[in-house]
């Protein structure tokens, strides 16, 4: 039984923790995120297996995970209000060729980071070229460029 | 936030995606008081809230002062803290010490040191006969692991000495 509540109450308790931390916290690694992405990992393991490593334990740990995440997208899929409250929804961010400055700062994001994502998408070089910029569900920010005039 | 939310980035778009910045906005706040509640966690963990710290490390004596004991308040399912009991008695005896409540449902005593000269079970808890030394003191250093959940109350008593009571909380 314990098994199962471990793995139920370390999901929820990431779940949280990741919605606390934004969507962009993970979204682009870099290096260093990688590693504390590694750590986040090991730390976790400690409390999901207990001091039993059995194979028996460790099936059910994986079992109760995989059966959570399934279970959630298909509520996800059959109810908008529980899909916007787990995945939240895109917002705009760069708006004809114009940076939403309220919106970008509560993102905590920089222009910077905008114009990195234009430059390695869409080759623009300014952000006169930009018609959007998208910070999608995921965390990535996606950009569409002015069409030629 | 609200102060501002007549501002046109508050504003709901529709193309190229539709958005809900009502709840966008509801996002962004749980973000900021949920760094803030991250803050306040780490904080108290390190005044030591969840174990090992100065609101957890107590160190309480009978009314007489003929028991002490030194332990942590708050302990982590799992892990070991310290736990000694000092008594005062007459020089080179045999001082009586009884552990009673709830002590040995919710921890498991991996180590005594130095060994009691006898140890038997009594009713719900377990006494103990300890050696004092010259000045009539005994130390006995115990490990404790926290194997429960919750609230464990406990009393420490020695024949002839105000009992010491020691609550301790086991965190999952």
């Amino acid at each position: 039984m314990d098994s199962v509540l471990r793995a139920a109450a370390i999901y929820l308790a990431l779940m949280v923790l990741f919605k606390i931390a934004g969507r962009r916290s993970l979204a682009e690694l870099t290096t260093f995120d990688f590693v504390l992405l590694m750590i986040i990992g090991e730390a976790t393991q400690q409390a999901l297996l207990g001091d039993d490593f059995s194979l028996t334990n460790s099936m059910l740990v994986i079992v109760t995970l995989i059966v959570i995440d399934v279970g959630l997208s298909l509520l996800k899929q059959r109810s908008q209000w529980v899909s916007q409250l787990i995945d939240g929804g895109p917002t705009i961010i760069v708006e004809n060729g114009k940076i939403l400055h309220k919106r970008l700062r509560h993102a905590r994001l920089i222009e910077a980071d905008v114009m990195e994502a234009a430059r390695s998408s869409q080759g623009i070089e300014t952000l006169e070229q930009i018609k959007f910029a998208i910070l999608e569900r995921n965390g990535k920010i996606s950009v569409i460029a002015q069409e030629p005039s | 936030m609200n102060d501002e939310s007549g501002h046109t980035d508050y504003h709901s778009r529709d193309y190229p995606v539709r958005e809900d910045m009502a709840h966008q906005v509801k996002v962004w706040q749980f973000e900021r008081w949920g760094w803030y509640f991250l803050a306040l966690v780490v904080l108290l963990a390190l005044l030591g809230l969840f174990s090992r710290g100065p609101l957890s490390t107590r160190d309480v004596q009978g009314d007489d002062g003929k028991v002490r004991v030194q332990y942590e308040r708050f302990h982590r399912h799992g892990s070991t803290n310290p736990m000694q009991i000092s008594l005062s008695g007459a020089p080179n005896a045999t001082v009586e010490l009884e552990l009673t409540g709830a002590l040995l449902d919710g921890f498991n005593i991996e180590t005594v040191q130095p060994q009691p000269l006898r140890a038997i079970s009594a009713g719900h808890g377990m006494r103990m006969w300890v050696q004092t030394d010259a000045q009539g003191q005994a130390n006995l250093y115990l490990t404790l692991r926290g194997d429960g959940l919750g609230l464990f109350r406990s009393r420490v008593a020695s024949p002839g000495a105000m009992p010491v009571n020691i609550d301790q909380f086991i965190f999952p």
